[in-house]
């Protein structure tokens, strides 16, 4: 165990984070015994293993996953999310259901979303082989582990290749910098916590290219110099979760995890898991709550050693880079991008699903890829990289979906998640849907983002519900957005009100606005 | 002190600019401390210097250039960077915070009207966000933002309100529980918006395990958690009250206190715990809230004679007539007793005391005479009473509780090392790899002590916890020791048998400064872990491990308590300790040392000033010549030679007609001693009696003369704690009615037999006391300071005093520690088939000794207020007793009624019973065995037998059932 709190500049206190091992496995050994946590067996493992009983407390009430009362009846979760409100469809709820809200559980392309005892469906895997996988069939798999013996780092760096988890951070900068660390335990995760409304693109991986995940760990951890690592999944991928494990006990028995070890780490739930240092935290066995950066993890991640995190996409897009090279990779892009991109379609499109398209293809190529806009509308607006991103006009069709071009638009690649809106949406209720995600998914860790998601959500519905619009909504918005955006603890209050400010800037002021085809 | 390591001196500097100020700090210094290096403030919520930063609350937002504003609390000074800590856009985000906080804040704020220092209303009032019923927004159109109020209250504590509304989650009230006073009660529950703070599993407060230490009071920056007023008494800004310096009355830590005094209803409204470096402000349940027993209605006003002879008991309770009777409160019924007085004036009564005692003793001679003590008294109070008893009576029996409680320590360590203190402070824990916690409940008795011992294994340190119970502190603990009652001499002896035979010991040590290591090794060969393990029930390769630790730690110490000390064997058990640190060179160094963890909060200055039989002030022995020279110099009158008899010896020379008339000076040895029924006889059988007291006790029921004396509160005097800190305390309430102090009846009282005591003040005596008294050397009553001062003390002047003794040699006459061997020996009582439990008696946090006074304030009486019997989980369930259920606890002595309390924290086989409650006095059971050499009683041990009140079987506990089935 680290020595950790309090030795290394930026730490903060442990408030509440007790050293020794993890009691979410306990809590989930409780659960699966008698469906639920029981009092007297809480107080039991508290006394067991002599820690506090408002560590307990804490994790339970923190963690969607645990429940502390029996099941009352046939249990049925109804996503509330953007995708989901956006449909047309309905879930049809079998009589006498207890049926409560949650959030997006990543099936937008099956929305709109019911979820019966939490058995999740599987994903509609395709049969053609997607471009980044350089294998023609599982006799091939990991090819690129056995026989790449260059450095991984250069040719990452020459590729260009980002983070597709949202934040976009060179992934060869990141190998390089955790590589460079004080000798010692390292540690590897893959963070497969994809949970943002409109996202489910990893959970494709997941499903399709499991192997070329492993596979992309495995040399990040021959790179770094690391023997154990995990995939930090949602709990809400079961079904993908077997998948993984059922090929991590292929690549063992193939021999190309001699030495290593990778295990799964199923997340007690919750959005905020998906921030790095919130995943480490849980991982941890404390509340999912962000840390304060620096520092970062890769310097002083998992229990305070050097910790190397990834998303699912950018490891499957580590073997066929390292096999073809970087510049193969960056030839892969059209309209001044490189390389491939995932992006998972949802909302108003005719056939929503995940595509791996060149980097640099456009908005309109890929909502014509999910089959265009339903009912033949004209586009309103999307949202090109998830929930966190700034809403575009439906002036973005012929927008180069790369980092740099959407970024001047005004939003962000993210993670890749559009969610496409037809003309005539109310965009500010779509907006405020948003917030409602945020609001709902907040840690409550630092003031801004939880009071002032919810204060901003307050505000938005009072206008909404008196059939306001965005000229009804005065500055304490903008006000709020400001100070969420400056003094967050994290990425998710800093952007929780941009989706919101968007819309706004884009109906206040009409002589702006998009011309409408 | 926060959990974080200060950025060490030597660390390499960084050089950033904060307003355009160049600062040079030590590297991983916060912009917030650098930035108060050059006197700029930031403003803050979350973050108090107290505690490791969180950066929660933002307000301290500063901008370093960056894409997004920095914590200040939390973000490390980066060479080059540049700090701007206002500015109209940060200054925008802290009126945006505050507003968004203000938004869900009560419209009657708790703090603004009790202490007024809410820090968030002072930040509302700068950034005109308005508040409640008196908002003015900014926009000038009221609420801006919509409100969200009703996330509760919470007022089942009976001293603390929790108002969730006005909660920030700031975390310091979770730091404060947690890092500070590491009680683990308080955290967070829910998420998002919906997250309060909560109590264990979200429970109300008052139904936690909150021990009500007050730190998150304190702590709370708004009106989340204030403290109630106690006894009516309003709790007012402090500068609307008189702040008295002064320290707590309760237990050896002696924590700095400041009461704050409402001077219009001559009552204190509220205490708060003040710097000192011992308690560094903190404070436990008791000195924080447990002070007003000194305003109850029942405090002795007037001088009484007693009217009702021949002398006898004269409550039921205490004529051994109410056995059973559950009265509420449990304290001396005031109306059966005082019509068996009347009231006196003071000339009558100290003449009446002072011509019965002399008259005793010139009829008798000096041995009919004995006195009583008190380790609640002030230094000059005790000094002055064995001065009185020695030179006024012409005899050493005079003795205090500390027979009580560390006799056997002070004799093993005078023999030892030559000296009854402690070799170094509790705070001293912070620089020890290991620290063995040796029969101490330490988080109930010196719950502020405790609170470092758990701070430093968060930080490092092992903590070795060696006791029968499984107490809180066990829950800390590193290696928990659960011996068997009784058997610590053969733990202890196959501990030093693995020590010695990997070779741990410190050979240069040994062969320099210790004497006798050849026989203790001798005797603890016989020792091996195997047969260790077999006698104390710890297996052996937990002793081997405990062996290790120790042995291969740079710097151990130990910390030990009545576990030790109150057993037939408890002078052995101490000599294991002091062999401990010997033979592996743990004395002497910081970090390492031998502490026993004094009871009272002047057991340590009224041992030191001669409260006892054997010795005058300062240990100088009563039969040593030089000694006895220089206090017959000093007081101008002859002294007996003859060590005078111990507190339990003068209960039994009184049963004989040896002792026939005392001076008890704020004891009260009916409940505090051991068999009861034989205390009883022996106050009956005393010619005269004298006590003084702040309240009418158990004993005071056989007085012919009762004093009333001012409490703690009411007078000025020193007292020297655990650590040997000397600290003053001062007079915070004026006496009520005609009680006086202490020192000043002892004077009248000497005046009266012809020995001239004639003091300006404490601070005349405190000097004398210090002439005779070499430790003290230095010590001036005037420059003890806010602080106190440790002794030794070369320098007052400038120095704290001295943290560790014995760095050159010991205190004895050759300067080496002396080994002596012990081995282990049974207790006196085994459970039999009759009386198969074993006994064990000790306090509860709430409560002190006897109960009088904490018994008599509302909040430690509303805790925790009936007497109660510990019976391990699998022992009740056998029986069929439940939580709550009457059981009847009956030894070969007596029998008491009293509740269940379902524990699993016992060890199976024995039960605990705390000695507070004089309507189930423990002490009726207890065993009067002595100590040979520490003369201290066996409180912790005796065989007992439990059944379920009004019938039903008495069970045995497995271990008697194995015997008997194995027999």
């Amino acid at each position: 165990m680290a020595q950790g709190n309090g030795r290394v500049p930026g730490v903060e206190a442990r408030a509440g984070k007790f050293p020794g091992p993890s009691l979410v496995p306990s809590l989930h050994a409780i659960q699966r015994e008698h469906g639920w946590l029981p009092r007297e067996q809480l107080v039991k493992l508290a006394r067991d293993t002599r820690r506090p009983l408002y560590e307990i407390e804490g994790l339970v009430s923190f963690y969607p996953h645990f429940r502390t009362g029996p099941k009352e009846g046939l249990e049925v979760a109804v996503c509330r999310d953007l995708s989901c409100r956006l449909s047309r469809g309905h879930a049809v709820i079998p009589e006498g259901a207890v049926v409560h809200e949650v959030s997006c559980v990543g099936r937008c392309d099956q929305a709109p979303v019911a979820v019966v005892e939490e058995r999740y469906p599987e994903a509609l895997r395709g049969s053609e082989r997607r471009p980044n996988d350089p294998y023609a069939g599982a006799g091939e798999h990991y090819r690129v582990l056995r026989e790449f013996t260059g450095d991984p780092v250069a040719i990452l760096n020459d590729s260009g290749l980002k983070g597709m988890g949202g934040a976009g951070f060179p992934t060869g900068r990141k190998w390089d910098m955790v590589r460079g660390q004080d000798a010692g335990p390292k540690y590897v995760i893959c963070n497969a916590d994809e949970a943002e409304p409109g996202t489910f693109k990893d959970r494709q991986i997941l499903a399709e290219q499991p192997h070329l995940v492993i596979e992309g760990m495995a040399l990040a951890m021959r790179t770094i110099g690391a023997e154990q690592a995990w995939v930090f999944i949602r709990h809400e991928y079961e079904p993908e979760e077997r998948i993984l494990r059922e090929e991590i006990e292929r690549a063992r028995a193939v021999g190309v995890l001699d030495g290593v070890s990778i295990d799964i780490f199923t997340s007690p739930g919750g959005y905020i898991l998906g921030e790095e240092t919130a995943l480490i935290e849980c991982m941890e066995g404390h509340r999912g709550e962000p840390r304060n950066k620096p520092p970062f993890p890769g310097g002083y991640g998992l229990h305070g050693l050097p910790t190397l995190m990834n998303n699912v996409e950018t490891f499957a897009s580590v073997p066929i880079i390292l096999e073809r090279g970087a510049r193969w990779w960056c030839e892969q892009g059209v309209n001044g991008g490189a390389g491939l991109k995932f992006f998972s379609v949802s909302g108003h499109v005719e056939r929503p699903g995940v595509f791996c398209v060149p980097g640099g293809t456009t908005v309109g190529d890929v909502i014509a890829l999910a089959g265009g806009i339903r009912d033949g509308s004209a586009l309103g607006a999307v949202q090109p990289g998830g929930a966190s991103t700034n809403f575009l006009g439906p002036d973005c069709h012929e927008l180069p979906l790369t980092f740099e071009a959407v970024a001047e638009a005004g939003s962000a690649l993210g993670t890749g998640a559009m969610v496409v809106l037809a003309d005539g949406t109310d965009l500010l209720a779509a907006a405020t849907n948003v917030l409602n995600f945020f609001r709902n998914e907040s840690c409550g860790k630092c003031v801004p983002c939880r009071v002032g998601s919810n204060k901003a959500h307050g505000i938005l519905v009072d206008v909404l519900e008196r059939g306001g619009g965005a000229t009804d909504v005065d500055e304490r918005i903008d006000e709020l957005e400001e100070t969420l955006r400056l003094t967050s603890i994290c990425g998710l209050g800093q952007v929780a009100l941009g989706p919101v400010m968007s819309v706004l800037r884009m109906q206040r002021e009409p002589a702006l606005e998009g011309p409408r085809s | 002190m926060a959990l974080s390591v200060a950025p060490q001196t030597d660390a390499p500097a960084v050089t950033c600019t904060i307003d355009g100020v160049e600062v040079s700090v030590p590297n991983g210094t916060t912009i917030y401390t650098a930035a108060k290096q050059v006197g700029i403030d930031i403003p803050v919520l979350c973050h108090d210097e107290r505690y490791d930063p969180v950066g929660v609350c933002r307000m301290c937002a500063v901008d370093v250039g960056g894409r997004v504003l920095a914590a200040a609390c939390v973000r490390p000074c980066e060479e080059g960077m540049e700090v701007k800590t206002g500015g109209a856009q940060v200054e925008q985000q802290r009126k945006v915070l505050t507003e968004l906080l203000m938004a869900d804040q009560p419209d009657v704020d708790p703090k603004e009207t009790t202490t007024g220092d809410n820090l968030l209303l002072t930040l509302a009032r700068r950034y005109a966000t308005g508040h409640g019923t008196q908002r003015t927004s900014s926009a000038g159109t009221g609420d801006r933002l919509p409100q969200g109020r009703g996330r509760g209250e919470d007022h089942s504590n009976p001293v603390i309100s929790v108002n969730h509304d006005a909660c920030i989650l700031c975390d310091r009230c979770v730091r404060a529980c947690d890092d500070v006073q590491g009680n683990d009660v308080i955290g967070r529950s829910g998420k998002g918006y919906a997250t309060r703070i909560a109590f264990d599993l979200n429970d109300p407060m008052g139904e936690s395990t909150c021990v009500t230490c007050g730190e998150c009071v304190a702590a709370c920056p708004t009106g989340a958690l204030v403290n109630k007023p106690i006894r009516d008494v309003p709790i007012r800004p402090r500068e609307e009250l008189k702040s008295v310096e002064s320290v707590c009355p309760y237990c050896g830590v002696g924590c700095a206190i400041t009461f704050h005094v409402d001077e219009e209803r001559g009552a204190i409204a509220f205490a708060e715990g003040r710097p000192q470096p011992g308690s560094q402000s903190r404070l436990c349940v008791k000195g924080r809230y447990g002070w007003d027993y000194a305003a109850s209605s029942q405090r002795l006003t007037t001088p009484l004679i007693r009217v009702s002879y021949p002398k006898a008991a004269l409550s039921g309770d205490v004529k051994g007539e109410g056995r059973g009777r559950k009265r509420p409160g449990g304290i001396v019924d005031y109306d059966e007793v005082m019509p068996h007085f009347r009231e006196a004036t003071w000339e009558e009564a100290l003449d009446v005391a002072a011509s019965r005692l002399k008259e005793i003793h010139d009829r008798d001679g000096s041995g009919a005479i004995a006195g009583f003590g008190s380790a609640k008294c002030s230094n000059e109070e005790a000094y002055l009473f064995q001065k009185l008893i020695r030179a006024g009576f012409g005899t050493n029996n005079v003795d205090h509780c500390t027979r009580l409680c560390h006799a056997s320590s002070v004799a093993a360590l005078l023999e030892g090392v030559g000296s009854g203190a402690v070799s170094t402070t509790y705070g001293d824990i912070v620089n020890a790899d290991v620290a063995i916690l040796a029969g101490t409940n330490t988080t109930a008795n010196h719950p502020v002590a405790s609170s470092f011992f758990k701070q430093a294994r968060r930080r490092g340190t092992k903590l070795i916890v060696v006791d029968p119970r499984r107490e809180r502190i066990a829950d800390h603990a590193d290696v928990f020791c659960q011996i068997k009652p009784g058997t610590d001499v053969a733990f202890y002896n196959g501990v030093l048998h693995e020590i010695i035979r990997l070779g741990l010991v410190d050979r240069e040590f040994i062969r320099d400064r210790v004497t006798n290591y050849g026989e203790l090794a001798k005797l603890v060969k016989e020792y091996p872990p195997e047969r260790a393990a077999q006698i104390c029930g710890v297996d052996a390769d937990t002793i081997r491990l405990v062996a290790r630790l120790w042995g291969e730690a740079g710097a151990g110490v130990i910390y030990w308590g009545m576990g030790i000390s109150q057993h037939t064997t408890g002078t052995d058990n101490a000599r294991c300790l002091i062999a401990l640190c010997s033979i592996t060179g743990h004395v002497g160094r910081p970090g390492t040392g031998l502490h026993p963890l004094r009871g009272q909060n002047n057991v340590q200055g009224a041992s030191d000033a001669g409260l006892i039989p054997m010795m005058f002030p300062d240990y100088q022995r009563v039969d040593h010549p030089a000694a006895q020279e220089k206090f017959r110099a000093a007081w101008g009158r002859e002294l007996d030679a003859q060590p005078g008899l111990t507190v339990t010896e003068i209960v039994g020379s009184a049963l004989k007609g040896g002792v026939k008339g005392m001076y008890m000076m704020g004891e009260n040895p009916f409940l505090s001693d051991p068999n009861v029924n034989k205390v009883r006889k022996a106050l009956a059988a005393l010619e005269f009696l004298v006590v003084q007291d702040i309240f009418l006790t158990e004993t005071a029921e056989f007085a012919d003369v009762v004093l009333p004396a001012t409490s703690f509160l009411e007078k000025d005097g020193t007292y020297t704690n655990t650590d040997r800190r000397v600290q003053i305390g001062r007079k915070v309430l004026d006496a009520p009615g005609d009680a006086r102090p202490d020192w000043e009846i002892i004077c009248d009282i000497a005046n009266r037999i012809g020995l001239p005591m004639e003091y300006s003040g404490v601070s005349e005596v405190f000097d004398e006391m210090v002439a005779l008294s070499p430790a003290y050397a230095g010590l001036e009553y005037a420059n003890l300071g806010p602080a106190g001062k440790l002794y030794p003390n070369a320098d007052p002047e400038h120095s704290d005093g001295t943290v560790v003794l014995f760095g050159e040699s010991f205190a004895t006459d050759d300067g080496k520690a002396h080994l002596v061997p012990a081995e282990w020996l049974p207790a006196k009582e085994l459970p039999d088939a009759e009386f198969p439990f074993i006994l064990n008696t000790g306090r509860l946090l709430e409560h002190w000794h006897t109960g009088s006074m904490t018994r008599r304030s509302f909040a430690l009486d509303a805790i925790q207020p009936s007497a109660m019997v510990f019976v391990g989980v699998q022992d009740a369930a056998r029986m069929g007793i439940a939580d709550g259920d009457f059981v009847r606890v009956t030894s070969r002595r007596g029998s008491i009624e009293l509740a269940a309390k379902l524990s699993h924290r016992e060890t199976p086989g024995s039960c605990f019973i705390p000695f507070h409650f004089r309507e189930a006095a423990a002490n009726l059971l207890t065993i009067d065995e002595i100590d040979p050499f520490g003369k201290i009683p066996e409180f912790k041990f005796c065989a007992v037998r439990l059944e379920r009140a009004g019938g039903g079987q008495p069970v045995l506990p497995d271990s008697v059932q194995a015997l008997q089935g194995a027999g």
